[in-house]
């Protein structure tokens, strides 16, 4: 490469092998770098996604690392003006990406101990590249609980996937939606309803929660409650991230800069933040 | 994938927007390239009500409008409010501030009673409105980018922010600070702050940004020394529609 | 460092050697007023006693809108746009300089931004002492008086013919010998030019924080709740008029248009604030800032608190631009923080 031709601002083109509908609003789109060479992100991380003409926009990775696969994946909801032109592309298009950027959990930390993932609508997207990078190495974490919460059934993601992982045993699965319709057998309820079921151990427990805005208050306080303390306690957060790079500044929550010192955080890093939760 | 068609109409208004588009000359003729134009009276003849996209000026003055403009709904897919006419009502709505028998008059003398007229509005008073391209007259450059923006399939973006923005970008000396009135301080940007860089100051064509401070923008306008009559004047001009000026 | 004393006679046939090979910019009066950096060109009169100029250095270095790439929707290609022209900023101010000097940090943190990094490379900056100070500035009490760093030549005016000009860089003492050998001041010279800075000194302290600048961090870390933010957010348009006339101010957005053929296009980025109602605002419409409160009271803490943790210095200079072009006039820094020092002075 030219050194001297080199700017962070110019993403590389990576290839849409597969387009999975997830639901009415949400796909799953897996796409192949065409560098050859593997994303090399971790847990939690984010690329900037182009569609070259309609603009850029950040998006959680939601496969786990892989180490020789070049494919990688990432699940959007149609929302805005990149992601409905992500939703028209068709297999063999290409787009453009920058990144993996920010932090991402820290996997080493929850070894040997056990995990609880906290996933609110969509939240269940980013919280897939640990659970998968943690089911890969399932012997050395301890248990694995998830619990997922969704506003209504129909809006609910990888059904499938998340019935199997019950299945399967290696994964406590808990789920609730907000608004039940006839189909739904299920609990009811918005998430914090759930943390009173499951028994944790709270010195020896890690909690991961991706969700809404208003989420993260309340799981966070019944967390508290249950004696997990916030070094134990982590989250992502959204924002707006424009350059991925902290310079452009939207992505703000007081002095911290989400692209770079996020959107993974420690509950302790941020507790202090009025902007942050 | 066959091109997508378009049309042009227009209400109550001057025709100006159509004529600025006809004003991109050479360029034009490559964005027209995208498409199928079936009714374009400014640049070709003919007409058709097969069409995808229809570019609309001009605001709706008479109940009979209001059926054209529901039909032409009907047969769109994207409907586009062109100019400030149709976006905002514009200089139309300034016949809304005066007695109903006095405008017809004006305009009709004799036979007014044969024109039935109301209060002038924008199209989106009427009908579900996709897409604006703001201002009085439009910038060709910004329909230009709309009408690209449509057909790559986007959302058209068009500024969120006032105009004030733009003038600090062009370096312009802050007309507050000259001690003149200015609406650009509530006025949706994307002209490039094109009248206070040419030396006068934004008569808020664009129509009002969202969440403008009308209530701050008053003060401000007191503190330069504009009386309640020349504010209202300045409101009414383009913003009728609004409740700036009341 | 060395310090050569020049006349003002040597000056035409400097500028006219430098226009040749950079675009000079120098600052001359726009109207009763205002004054702004302006390209130089032959007898035009220099604003040597010029307050502030009407817009900051930023412009030169971060343009309002600056292509980073162009793309080719076809093939998915980007490649990077530089755009660096030589150009010499003739008589900016100390306080701007310190300001560029901050975006320097910034844009070189972690990943450099090349864009600014290559602007910056190819601008001369020459420092002039300013002889007046504009009635809203303050930039002797936040520490921006003088730069020790960030120039190629520092200006000084030491009578009505003379000045000296102490060197900062190699390029501009170069640029500086074009037209022959140059008379290293004398003691005298330096004496003056130290007179100079105590004048314009003076000048500059009647408008002054009430407290140490270095105290801002901990004032503003007592300050979230504080109903100032409040009172004076009511008045604010979110117009971003302050952020955009601000010297540290970087803050940018990203926007592409494809060309008419809808084949190939370019992506520059653009002046934003944190002024701006939807600046915080992502796809889905969710504004993590949605009241004016929340993005005043971000402003002043960006300026006080979040930049001086990072670096060590206000984010603000005290310039007073600012407080100029606040149309609601809510926007001075000054004011702000020393009625927060006010409202807290019981606590010390």
């Amino acid at each position: 490469m030219n050194t001297k031709l080199f700017s962070p601002y110019v993403p590389r083109p990576v290839t849409l092998v597969e387009k999975t509908p997830l639901s009415d609003f949400v796909t799953r789109f897996t796409f192949e770098q065409d560098n050859g060479k593997p994303l090399a992100h971790k847990p939690g991380q984010f690329v900037n996604l182009s569609i070259y003409g309609i603009g850029e926009a950040p998006f959680s990775i939601s496969s786990p690392p892989r180490r020789t696969n070049i494919t990688f994946e990432i699940a959007v909801r149609k929302i805005g003006a990149v992601t409905s032109a992500l939703h028209a592309l068709e297999p063999g298009a290409k787009v453009g990406i920058r990144g993996p950027y920010g932090s991402s959990f820290p996997v080493m930390k929850f070894v040997g101990k056990d995990i609880l993932i906290v996933a609110g609508g969509l939240g269940y997207i980013p919280l897939r590249s640990l659970l998968f990078y943690q089911l890969r190495h399932r012997d050395e974490f301890g248990r694995m609980i998830l619990m997922v919460g969704t506003r209504d059934p129909k809006e609910r993601i990888f059904v499938d996937e998340i019935a199997d992982l019950a299945k399967s045993g290696d994964v406590e699965v808990l789920e609730t939606v907000d608004m039940p319709d006839s189909t739904w057998k299920g609990n009811v309820g918005v998430i914090t309803t759930l943390l009173p079921k499951a028994e944790l151990d709270p010195g020896n427990t890690f909690v991961a929660m991706v969700g809404p805005p208003i989420m993260y208050r309340f799981v966070i306080a019944e967390c508290r409650k249950k004696g997990i303390a916030s070094e134990q306690i982590f989250v992502s957060l959204e924002r707006k991230m424009k350059c991925g790079l902290g310079k452009c500044g939207h992505c703000q929550i007081n002095e911290l800069n989400t692209c770079i010192d996020g959107p993974v955080f420690c509950y302790t890093d941020i507790e202090a933040y009025q902007e942050a939760i | 994938m066959a091109k997508p068609k378009i049309a042009f109409f227009d209400f109550a208004g001057c025709e100006g927007d159509q004529l600025q588009i006809a004003n991109l000359e050479e360029r034009l003729l490559d964005i027209l390239g995208h498409v199928e134009v079936v009714s374009f009276r400014e640049v070709v003849t003919g007409h058709s009500d097969d069409y995808d996209v229809a570019f609309v000026e001009g605001s709706i003055t008479r109940p009979e409008d209001e059926i054209r403009l529901k039909e032409i709904r009907k047969n769109a897919k994207v409907l586009v409010a062109l100019g400030a006419c149709a976006a905002i009502g514009g200089i139309n709505c300034l016949k809304n501030f005066m007695a109903e028998n006095v405008y017809r008059e004006e305009v009709y003398g004799g036979s007014a009673r044969w024109f039935p007229t109301y209060a002038a509005r924008p199209l989106k008073s009427v009908v579900k409105v996709d897409a604006e391209v703001p201002g009085c007259p439009i910038d060709p450059v910004e329909f230009a980018r709309i009408t690209k923006e449509l057909l790559q399939g986007r959302a058209p973006w068009i500024p969120d922010f006032p105009v004030c923005v733009e003038c600090k970008q062009a370096g312009n000396v802050c007309r507050y600070e000259m001690g003149k009135m200015c609406l650009g301080i509530i006025t949706r940007a994307g002209c490039k702050a094109a009248c206070v860089t040419e030396g006068a100051h934004c008569w808020g064509c664009r129509g009002l940004v969202p969440g403008a401070n009308l209530d701050a923008a008053r003060i401000v306008m007191d503190r330069a020394g504009s009386d309640r009559k020349a504010t209202q004047d300045l409101l009414r001009f383009f913003l009728g529609d609004t409740g700036a000026a009341l | 460092m060395t310090t050569y004393t020049v006349y003002k006679e040597q000056l035409p046939g400097l500028f006219e050697k430098w226009s040749k090979l950079y675009a000079l910019h120098v600052p001359a009066r726009l109207r009763e007023g205002f004054y702004d950096l302006v390209p130089w060109k032959k007898d035009l009169e220099i604003a040597w006693d010029y307050d502030v100029a009407y817009n900051s250095a930023k412009r030169f270095v971060m343009p309002p809108h600056e292509a980073l790439i162009t793309y080719d929707r076809r093939t998915c290609e980007a490649k990077p746009v530089f755009d660096a022209p030589k150009q010499i900023l003739f008589g900016v101010h100390p306080y701007d300089v310190k300001a560029l000097n901050q975006l320097d940090q910034i844009m070189e943190a972690g990943s450099p931004d090349q864009n600014y990094i290559r602007r910056r490379e190819a601008t001369v900056v020459m420092v002039f002492e300013p002889l007046t100070v504009s009635s809203s500035a303050f930039w002797a009490s936040v520490g921006a008086s003088s730069v020790a760093h960030g120039f190629d030549l520092y200006w000084t005016k030491i009578g009505p013919a003379a000045f000296t000009v102490e060197v900062g860089s190699v390029r501009g003492e170069e640029l500086l010998g074009m037209n022959g050998p140059l008379l290293a001041s004398t003691a005298g010279d330096k004496e003056g030019a130290r007179r100079a800075k105590a004048r314009v000194l003076a000048k500059a302290r009647k408008n002054a924080l009430r407290y140490n600048w270095e105290e801002t961090p901990r004032l503003l870390a007592k300050c979230w709740d504080s109903p100032l933010w409040r009172r004076y957010s009511q008045m604010c348009l979110a117009c971003g008029s302050c952020n955009l006339v601000c010297p540290t101010c970087y803050c940018f957005d990203i926007r592409e248009e494809s060309d008419d053929q809808l084949e190939t296009g370019v992506r520059s980025r653009e002046w934003d604030g944190c002024m701006l109602e939807g600046f915080a605002k992502v796809a889905g419409n969710h504004n993590f800032r949605p009241k004016a409160q929340d993005r005043y009271r971000h402003r002043y803490f960006r300026k006080g608190k979040y930049i001086y943790d990072k670096i060590g210095e206000l984010g603000c200079v005290g310039c007073g631009r600012c407080v100029r072009a606040c149309t609601a006039g809510i926007a001075n820094p000054l004011k702000v923080f020393n009625e927060l020092w006010e409202e807290t002075a019981h606590e010390y």
